[in-house]
């Protein structure tokens, strides 16, 4: 097991984040604004890469934690008027705490009925912005980071700060994250996905493993949805629909749920495919409702054929590939 | 396993590379830095996000096209000097995170000069909170929303709001409960956001009493959470119910009731009041007969009004079949104020110019509606009452006694008062200059 060093990947991230800098500076700004939330997406599609990929659990709720991300993170700074950095702690912790709940019925399901639960979730959750009147109800909080300090100059816009902000927490996440998983719990994850009966014969104990990929997981995507909250700056049920979980779960199998390594395939694609079909649907000049409903169905249809023909996911296959290539 | 860490990082690093040179050859739209973004030489671009399709949409999605029916009348005859308006719309299907999306395409990418109408309180909240067009300089003219706040200039600097509001709405309705329906048992169903709280707080001022309140989440309309309603409502024998909420939820609680053999005296919110939408929805004609509406604007059957006349032919000429309802009279009359604004704007209108021209003119616009605009540099409040009426056998809001009779007040705790407003004239052939 050779692996990159820890210094080389260090170095490896400021480079991108170097070179991230650079392109903010470059396009204009709605590009940075998509870049905000790619960076969202990238997030919430690590959570479930991590649960699903590494420890394989599914979780068809994971907007549901997102929506506790962000509303803690909302509450957090509206209530306590905590720094930004703070409120995005908050809404991890918010997030793992809820997630672990989540975790401890969790270990006693798999396949089918922990796919419901998720999903019950998912659709239960968000609706109880509705119950209480300190979170706001239909219309949700304000989620307020601020302007860009003064010092960045006045073509400075904000939506380049929400996408600094999200670009520099997106890196330290997938950084931490990598981490994670070459430790010793990321291999107890995959021995465990691989066949938990060997696993448990191995001396691992596999609730309480499940439990902790679950909290991690949860906490990952709590930090998702405080993203999520600046980049539209509010937090209100319906920006934490069952579609989200859909449309993450989407990105994780289209970036290759095993791997971190194509979490930005999934990303981009599913900020991209909106805005290609809203430029052809334009130039052919078919009505609105198509432009809003034709996206989801080609990602759906493009989630059916990565599972068809890649099932890992591109990165895998071109792994798989090579490897094959090189034992010739 | 040396060569596997290094392929990934290689195609990592090559779909970061070609993200960011995709990303970077889309050219920033060029635009000329003389004239203001969104005016050329001889076009103006305005823009809307509106639900187009999902659970809110019906009635609504008719708004863009009667609006553009009447631009093109008004492009066809010569445009805003010289210019013509194009009117690029978006579906934010009512979800406030695709309101935000929507309205950054239109502000950054499709570089319209102002948002006309968007609709929805949610949705301009999360706008104004996100997009932040004040910051930015954009104007939101005649938002598609009666919540007060939105009139807040301090606030929403550049927003103007056009509908009277919810408070003034339910101040003038408890009113007419007072004149009609004094000792009555009442029922309020309202939808449970921004929208439903000014009504809430509206009522709450003119001091009406009801035996039951039930909120509903936006959204979540429907025959099965309808029939949640009329159990409540029928526990607290009510007389008389307000359905304060959008028309897809009119329609589900006047449908579900007559359903369940419930017939309360209905008292239908403006903003969920259309009858042709709540026909389209199930609802029989006879269901809605005798109930109450309101409106600040003349009736739509009401083909005696030079507005009503002009616009009814013009639209069924743009969208021949579509019938000429309350959704579209609004639609129309928002673009036609707006044509006005445009016009006081200047020959080469900014959206500085824009801005002060409605602020100092804004009162003195020509419009369909019965009652008055109020705008000026410190109040950004459009029309500021509603007459009442019922729904004819057919469905028709018709007022009471044949003649409209207006009521005005304000968003406050000012009193309601009649209004002796009259509306002036209609500029020749509904082309204002």
């Amino acid at each position: 097991m050779h692996k990159l060093s820890n210094k080389a990947r260090i170095a490896i991230f400021i480079v991108l984040g170097f070179v991230i800098f650079l392109i903010s500076n470059r396009v204009d700004e709605l590009r940075v604004y998509q870049g905000a939330t790619v960076a969202v997406y990238v997030v919430g599609i690590a959570s479930i890469i991590l649960l699903t990929g590494y420890s394989g659990q599914v979780s068809l709720g994971q907007g549901a934690l997102l929506g506790v991300g962000g509303y803690a993170a909302a509450l957090a700074r509206l209530h306590w008027g905590v720094s930004v950095p703070v409120s995005f702690a908050i809404a991890i912790l918010a997030a793992a705490a809820a997630g672990a709940l989540l975790g401890v019925a969790a270990a006693r399901l798999s396949g089918p009925y922990l796919a419901g639960t998720t999903l019950a979730l998912a659709v239960g959750l968000p609706s109880i912005a509705n119950q209480f009147t300190f979170l706001g109800g239909e219309q949700g909080l304000f989620y307020d980071v601020g302007f860009p300090p003064a010092s960045l100059g006045e073509d400075f816009t904000q939506y380049k700060w929400f996408f600094w902000i999200a670009a520099l927490a997106t890196l330290l996440a997938i950084f931490w994250l990598q981490n994670v998983m070459r430790s010793r719990y990321g291999r107890t994850w995959k021995a465990i996905r691989g066949s938990d009966i060997a696993a448990e014969l191995a001396g691992i104990n596999i609730a309480r493993v499940k439990i902790l990929a679950f909290t991690l997981s949860a906490g990952v995507a709590g930090l998702a949805g405080a993203l999520l909250a600046m980049t539209i700056g509010t937090v209100s049920p319906s920006a934490f629909p069952l579609a989200l979980s859909f449309s993450l779960l989407t990105g994780a199998v289209l970036s290759g749920v095993t791997t971190l390594g194509g979490v930005m395939i999934g990303a981009v694609t599913l900020v991209a495919i909106p805005e290609i079909v809203h430029s052809v649907v334009d130039r052919i000049g078919a009505s609105e409702a198509v432009a809003t409903n034709l996206p989801s169905l080609i990602v759906s249809a493009l989630l059916i054929v990565t599972v068809i023909f890649v099932p890992n996911g591109p990165v895998e296959q071109m792994r798989t590939k090579s490897k094959k290539v090189k034992s010739l | 396993m040396k060569a596997f860490n290094r392929r990934k990082l290689v195609t990592a690093s090559a779909m970061l590379a070609v993200t960011a040179l995709t990303i970077t050859t889309v050219p920033a739209q060029a635009f000329s830095p003389k004239s203001e973004v969104g005016v050329s030489a001889n076009e103006i671009k305005l823009g809307i996000t509106i639900p187009m399709t999902g659970a809110a949409s019906p009635g609504y999605n008719k708004v863009p096209a009667a609006m553009k029916a009447y631009f093109d009348y008004v492009n066809a005859n010569g445009g805003v000097n010289g210019r013509k308006i194009t009117l690029v719309v978006k579906d934010d299907q009512y979800v406030p995170t695709q309101a935000v999306a929507k309205t950054n395409e239109l502000i950054l990418k499709d570089r319209v000069f102002a948002l006309v109408s968007p609709l929805g309180t949610a949705n301009n909240k999360a706008v104004a909170a996100s997009v932040n067009p004040a910051k930015r300089g954009v104007p939101v003219l005649f938002v598609n929303t009666g919540f007060s706040g939105f009139a807040d200039v301090k606030k929403y600097p550049t927003t103007y709001s056009l509908l009277p509001s919810y408070v003034m709405e339910a101040k003038i309705m408890a009113e007419y409960i007072k004149d009609n329906f004094a000792g009555k048992t009442i029922g309020l169903v309202y939808q449970d956001d921004d929208f439903g709280s000014d009504a809430l707080a509206g009522f709450k001022t003119a001091g009406v009493k009801f035996a039951t309140t039930v909120g509903y989440a936006s959204g979540s309309q429907s025959a099965t959470t309808a029939a949640g309603w009329v159990t409540k409502l029928k526990a607290a024998n009510c007389d008389v119910v307000i359905l304060f909420g959008v028309s897809s939820a009119t329609a589900a609680g006047l449908g579900t009731a007559a359903a369940l053999k419930y017939a309360p005296q209905w008292i239908l919110g403006s903003v969920g009041g259309d009858a042709t939408t709540i026909k389209a929805a199930g609802v029989p004609a006879g269901v809605l007969y005798n109930a109450v509406g309101a409106s600040f604007l003349p009736s739509t059957t009401d083909t005696a009004d030079e507005y009503v006349s002009l616009f009814s032919g013009i639209y069924a000429k743009a969208v021949p079949g579509s019938a000429f309802d309350n959704n579209v009279l609004v639609g129309m009359n928002s673009a036609f104020v707006t044509v006005q604004a445009l016009q006081a704007a200047g020959k080469n209108p900014t959206r500085k110019s824009l801005i002060a021209a409605i602020n100092s003119k804004g009162s003195t616009f020509a419009s369909a509606g019965l009652l008055p605009l109020n705008y000026s540099a410190s109040s950004h409040v459009g029309y500021n009452g509603y007459w009442f009426g019922k729904y004819s056998p057919t469905g028709d809001l018709k007022p009471d006694g044949g003649k409209y009779t207006l009521y005005t007040t304000d968003s406050g705790s000012g009193a309601v008062v009649k209004s002796t407003y009259k509306r002036p004239a209609m500029p020749a052939k509904g082309l204002p200059n």
